[in-house]
Formats: structure tokens, C-alpha cells, sequence
């Protein structure tokens, strides 16, 4: 296999600076997510998602040319900052085969309307490594899946 | 011999045949722009053939050219275009007038050498705009007047990225850079690089420094955005130094040189930030120019001296040591203060020279004193990074026959941030000879604890800012407890630096500290003081008193 199709993948947190309330931050994440799918699965990169108290989490996976040039494009985008990349290094097996980007947890709005709910996440930038927040996005995937 | 008549010796339809075949493409229009004729080069070069009587225009609409040329007549009998065919290729069209009031068409394919032309215009590895071209189209913006911002940007750490991971990440690297300034720039900035790593965004038009500032802002944000290249994390920064036009100056050189004193300035200040040019910077930067050249001169001229302070053992009471301190007589300047020269000569790397001489010159001293006690001698971060540095200390010891226990080397952390490994492998060896090695100004900058598991210092130096924070604050006294509570806890002796009075002797005394400097206990004296201050303890204020020192 040529070096740059070994499987990568590749975990970052970020801060949102979408202006505007919680719908205007769920009309831009379906954006991404549609942009998103259409992007990845022509790279063959898949991956999750979320945002909780006004960060993103997000893992890439795929090989390693398609997952460097997709982050490439996200770090250039103005929507987010202060990028922290947690991890990027090889992988034998895709911890979210079936998603070309899915998203995890509640919207913003949703969590708005619910009050908290995002909480449960248990995401927290601050402390995060990227072993939890692949766990953190591996687990709310599964529940996902149900 | 007679000229050769010019009229036409052949018959008409000879004339035609060689023109059909004639290597250069020719196209024949009649007075009102049909295209009567077409020979196979330009046939071939067009890439398709024109339908009779067709206009000229149509034909080369039909063939997808772009561009157009206006038929020659009595006022302008020749005339020229530029057009690009479908297929890219650039070609040059010259038509003359005929006596019939046609035109005869010439066409030259000059792709080759309008690529050429852009190529010189432009950096191969990234694409942008290079130097040539930029200085071209500063130098056009202001002969017209127009008001512009030139942003100078410098990566930080690119040279170290380069080092560690190879030039063909760099090269990679650069390209990347490029790129998301591409995404910075307006349309109608032209987008340079310089060469290495340095780049320029000119921005045409007129721009209130606010407006300037969010693109700044937006270059040092995205440039210092982490890059995922080649299976790496690669974290890089950007300084930038802004000018603006007319403001700042109206001529191409000047500006450039504003924007790379701002450019300095923004990098001096720490990194990954930008500033606009100021008057002032320009001044500074002669000044800093001038003791550069003194600087220069100095070693060769004898200007450096060596002045002595004690180091004082609080349970003894006794000297014990001296620290070596630089000192920088000019004949124009007089005394100047390490402030103003020791970031010249780092910034210069003079220091590497000094350094030395310092080094030979404290271990020649010592060597000479009655007593065997220390000499500290600094040594700087750059210092680390030059190769001889273990083969310099080990000569300075030899020829001045100085016991290598005698020699303390003193180090900031700042010289162990970079090549952690390789500073540490060097010191060790010196350790292994007997030289000792003491932390200096410890508690300031990073102060990170990992350095002092990796290496055994023999001393730690306590900040001179802490002892003198000690009657006001008490977190400054705690400080220098939990520093004296380390040190002996790890069998490293501890020096308060700084001790003016009484008052912080006793402080530092109550804190645990063994080791006190400041002028308190002896303020810097010559070398010859020195020596005496071991032979005849009592005559120090004496001696003082009589150097004004
Ligand atoms: C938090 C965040 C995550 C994103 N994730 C992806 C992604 O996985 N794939 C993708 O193609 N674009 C993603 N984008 C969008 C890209 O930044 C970019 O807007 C998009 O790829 C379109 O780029 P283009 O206009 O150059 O085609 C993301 C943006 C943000 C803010």
C-alpha cells in the first residue's frame, strides 16, 4: 500500500465563532454537514461531529493524503478557531465506518429547548485528550445507531 | 551591379502556391474584412478552416479565439493584437495594409515565451508573485498616486521545521503557507514571496488601520492554524510588519524597509503578532545599527572587562566563589549597559566570540587567585548551539590551568528549551570532566521542573526580582522558601540573588537559602580586587569605596 493510503486518523477540538443564537448555529452546522458528506465520501473519509458549550469536536478518519487536505480546508475555515489538534496518527479500523460525517448529540437549538441536555456529552475542552473525545464521539455514534 | 527589379517577375498563381505553403501562417482579408485567403499554417494554427467570405471576426469567433484586431487603412497601415485560442496558446497578429485596401495577416504562436515571461514573474515552489514583480507593481500603485498597505510577514520557527523534518516538508510547508494567505488576500492584493520564508500581501486601495488590523489578525491566526502534512503536526507562526502609503512614504524602497522595521519589531516583541511602522522604529534601528558596528570592533579593541562578585556561603560566612560579569568600556559611549549590547550580540551572534573570551579571561583570573574557590561564568542560549562549545570550555581549563571544579557554567532555561537532549548530553559531559553547572535566574520564564529532573544542577540561582519582592509581596517570600525547600531536597545549593540590605539577608537566611549575591554582601570588582578581597578579607569596603565600582 502506498504511504500516503495508510488508513489515518486525525481528532481536533475548536471554538465556534458562528455569530448569532443557537438556530442561526444549527442552520450553519447542517451546512457543514451537507458540504461534509458530499466532500468526504468522494475522499473516502469518514468521521463525527459534535458541538457542545461553544466548541466543536470532530475525528477524521481515512487515508492519510485525504484526511491531511479535508483538514486542511476545515483549518482555513473562519466559522471556528483556536483549532487544537488531540491526535493524528495511524489506525488499523474506522471507529465510524458507516458516516461520512455524522453528527453527535443534541443541536444547539435542541439543547437550548432541553436545557442541559448537551452537558450529558461530557465533553469539556479543557480537559479533553483525544482518547475521550473519540469515546466521547464513538459512544453518542453508537447511541445513534441505537 | 544593378538591384533586382521588385516588380513581379512570376505569374500570379506561382505567388499563391508559395503562399499556401509558406511556413508562416498568413490570412488574406479584403477591404471590407472577409477573409479571402488562409494558408495551411494558419489553418493549422487556428485549428479550423474558414467557410468562404466569411468576416474576420466570425472566423476567429467560429475557432473560439478570443480577441480581435482592427483592419489596417491609410491612417494606420499596420496594426497588432494579442489572442488566445481555444486551446490556451497565445498568438500575435500583425495585418498590413494592401494596395487594394485589404490587409495581409501574419500570425506568430508566442505561448512559449509569454509563459516564460510569467514564469520569471513568479516564485516556482509556490505560484505567488515574486520579489521582481512585486517591487513592479508597488512601483506602478505609487507613480500613480494610489493610496496602499504593504504587510511584510516572517514564519516563525519555519527554519527549525526545516531543520528537524527535511526540506521537502518545508518546500510543502511553504506551499501551504502560501495558500491560506491566498485566502487572506482580496482580489487585487498581489501575494508574494521573497524568498525563505519570508512573504508580502499589497493590498491597493485605501485602508484605515482598523480595516488593516483585521487582516493582520486574520494572517497570524491562519498561518498559525496547526498544518497535518505528510503524517505530521507541524506548528509554525507568523509575525507581520505593516506599512502604509503615503502615510509612511512614497517610495518603493522606503516602504519596503518600513514594513521589514515594523516586521522586526513585531518579532522582538515576541512572535505571532503584528505592528505598524512608526517613525521612531526607524531611529531605534540606527541606533541598534551603531553599537552593532562598535560591537563588532570591540573584542579586537579590548573593550570588554571582567568585573567580580563575590558569591557568599551563609553558614560560613566566607567567599566562595565570584560570578564573572561583563562589562563593556567604549571610548565614545563609556560604560553601556548589558541591557543595551548583551540582545545585540545575541541577536548578532557575537556573542559566540565574546562568550569565549569571556570564558578564557574568568578561568585565567581564577587560576591567578590565592584561594581555590569558583568562578561562574554565563554562557548563552546561542552558545549551546555552536559545536565547540565543550571543545572551548576544555581549552579555556587547560591553558589557564584552572581546576575544572572551579568552573561553573551558568545557564538559563531558556538555553534548554530548544535541543533539550542535546544541550543536556553536553553538559553532562562537561560534568563528567568536573566542571559544575547552576541554573541561573531560576523562577523567572518558564521554570519548568521537568529540566531540573533531567539534569543534576549543582546551584540554583534565585531571581534577583523575588529577594527584592520579599518586603512587599508575600508570595515572593514563599517563592523563595519553596526554591531553598527544592534545592535541598534535590542536593542543590541555592543562590538569592540580588540582596541590596540587611533585611533580605536575614529574609533569605530565614528561607533556607545557602548562597547569597547582591551587593550587599560585595558588590562587582575588578579581577585584581578580587584577588586581594581573598588575601586581606577586611579591606572589601575599602576597595570598593576606592573603584567606585
Ligand atoms: C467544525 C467544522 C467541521 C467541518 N468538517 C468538514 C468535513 O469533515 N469535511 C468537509 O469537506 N468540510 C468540512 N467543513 C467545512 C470546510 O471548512 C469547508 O467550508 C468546506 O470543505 C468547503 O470548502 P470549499 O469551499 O473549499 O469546497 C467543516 C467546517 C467546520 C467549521
Amino acid at each position: 500500500m502506498n504511504e500516503t493510503e495508510i488508513l489515518h486518523r486525525l481528532v481536533y477540538y475548536s471554538r465556534n465563532e458562528v455569530e448569532g443564537g443557537a438556530d442561526a448555529l444549527d442552520a450553519v452546522i447542517d451546512q457543514i454537514l451537507a458540504v461534509s458528506q458530499r466532500n468526504n465520501t468522494e475522499a473516502d473519509v469518514t468521521g463525527a461531529l459534535l458541538f457542545n458549550t461553544g466548541c466543536f469536536g470532530q475525528a477524521l478518519e481515512g487515508p492519510r493524503r485525504a484526511v491531511e487536505a479535508t483538514f486542511e480546508r476545515i483549518q482555513r475555515d473562519t466559522r471556528h478557531s483556536d483549532v487544537t489538534l488531540l491526535a493524528f496518527e495511524t489506525t488499523t479500523t474506522r471507529a465510524f465506518p458507516n458516516w461520512s460525517m455524522g453528527y453527535v448529540g443534541a443541536k444547539p437549538a435542541d439543547a437550548d429547548r432541553f436545557g442541559g441536555i448537551a452537558q450529558t456529552s461530557g465533553f469539556d475542552p479543557s480537559r479533553m485528550t483525544a482518547d475521550r473525545l473519540l469515546q466521547t464521539l464513538h459512544g453518542l455514534a453508537m447511541e445513534e445507531e441505537g | 551591379m544593378p538591384m533586382p527589379d521588385p516588380e513581379p517577375v512570376v505569374q500570379p498563381d506561382a505567388y499563391l502556391a508559395a503562399l499556401l505553403e509558406l511556413a508562416t501562417p498568413v490570412l488574406l482579408a479584403d477591404a471590407s474584412g472577409r477573409v479571402e485567403f488562409a494558408n495551411r499554417e494558419a489553418t493549422a494554427l487556428l485549428g479550423c478552416t474558414a467557410a468562404p467570405a466569411m468576416a474576420l471576426d466570425g472566423l476567429f469567433a467560429s475557432c473560439g479565439i478570443q480577441g480581435r484586431i482592427a483592419l489596417p487603412d491609410a491612417a494606420a497601415p499596420q496594426r497588432f493584437a494579442q489572442m488566445r485560442l481555444s486551446d490556451g496558446r497565445i498568438v500575435n497578429v500583425e495585418a498590413r495594409l494592401l494596395p487594394d485596401g485589404g490587409a495581409a495577416l501574419t500570425l506568430a504562436d508566442v505561448s512559449a515565451f509569454v509563459r516564460e515571461a510569467e514564469r520569471a514573474r513568479r516564485d516556482p515552489l509556490t505560484g505567488l508573485a515574486n520579489r521582481v514583480t512585486l517591487h513592479a507593481t508597488l512601483g506602478r500603485l505609487l507613480q500613480a498616486d494610489e493610496p496602499l498597505t504593504v504587510l511584510s510577514i516572517d514564519l516563525d520557527r519555519f527554519k527549525s521545521v526545516n531543520d528537524t523534518l527535511g526540506h521537502p516538508i518545508g518546500d510543502t510547508l511553504l506551499r501551504k503557507v502560501a495558500e491560506r494567505l491566498g485566502t487572506v488576500a482580496a482580489d487585487g492584493d498581489v501575494v508574494a514571496r521573497l524568498g525563505g520564508d519570508e512573504f508580502t500581501i499589497l493590498k491597493p486601495g485605501q485602508f484605515s488601520q482598523q480595516e488593516i488590523k483585521t487582516t493582520a489578525k486574520r494572517v497570524v491566526d491562519l498561518v498559525g492554524r496547526t498544518y497535518a502534512l505528510e503524517g505530521h503536526m507541524i506548528h509554525i507562526g507568523a509575525s507581520v510588519g505593516i506599512t502604509q502609503a503615503p502615510q509612511d512614504g512614497t517610495d518603493n524602497d522606503v516602504l519596503m524597509k518600513n514594513a521589514d522595521l515594523a516586521l522586526y519589531r513585531s518579532k522582538a516583541e515576541g512572535r505571532g503578532r503584528f505592528r505598524f511602522f512608526e517613525q521612531e522604529m526607524d531611529e531605534q534601528m540606527q541606533a541598534r545599527r551603531a553599537i552593532e558596528l562598535d560591537l563588532r570592533r570591540a573584542l579586537a579593541l579590548k573593550e570588554f572587562e571582567l568585573a567580580y562578585q563575590p558569591q557568599v556561603d551563609l553558614a560560613t560566612q566566607d567567599v566562595v566563589g565570584f560570578e564573572a560579569l561583563l562589562r563593556w568600556r567604549n571610548a565614545a559611549r563609556g560604560l553601556v549597559s548589558p541591557a543595551e549590547f548583551i540582545p545585540v550580540a545575541e541577536e548578532t551572534g557575537l556573542i559566540v566570540a565574546i562568550g569565549e573570551w569571556v570564558l578564557r579571561t574568568a578561568c585565567r583570573d581564577a587560576a591567578s587567585w590565592p584561594e581555590p574557590i569558583s568562578v561562574g561564568v554565563n554562557l548563552s542560549p546561542l552558545q549551546f548551539r555552536s559545536p565547540t562549545l565543550a571543545q572551548t570550555v576544555l581549552s579555556a581549563l587547560a591553558n589557564s590551568g584552572l581546576a575544572p571544579e572551579r568552573l561553573e557554567l551558568e545557564i538559563t532555561e531558556n538555553a534548554l528549551i530548544e535541543d533539550t537532549d542535546a544541550v543536556i548530553a553536553l553538559l553532562n559531559r562537561l560534568r563528567d570532566v568536573g566542571v559544575r553547572v547552576s541554573m541561573d535566574d531560576f523562577g523567572t520564564g518558564y521554570s519548568s521542573l521537568a529540566y531540573l529532573q533531567k539534569f543534576p544542577f549543582d546551584r540554583l540561582k534565585i531571581d534577583q526580582s523575588f529577594v527584592r519582592g520579599m518586603g512587599e509581596n508575600p508570595e515572593a517570600g514563599a517563592i523563595v522558601r519553596a526554591v531553598a525547600a527544592l534545592g535541598a531536597s534535590l542536593g542543590m545549593k541555592t543562590t538569592a540573588e540580588g540582596v541590596e540590605t540587611e533585611e533580605q539577608l536575614a529574609a533569605i537566611r530565614l528561607e533556607g537559602c545557602t548562597h547569597v549575591q547582591g551587593y550587599f554582601t560585595g558588590r562587582p570588582m575588578a579581577a585584581a580586587d578580587a584577588s586581594a578581597l581573598l588575601t586581606q578579607p577586611r579591606r572589601v569596603a575599602e576597595i570598593i569605596e576606592e573603584e567606585g565600582l
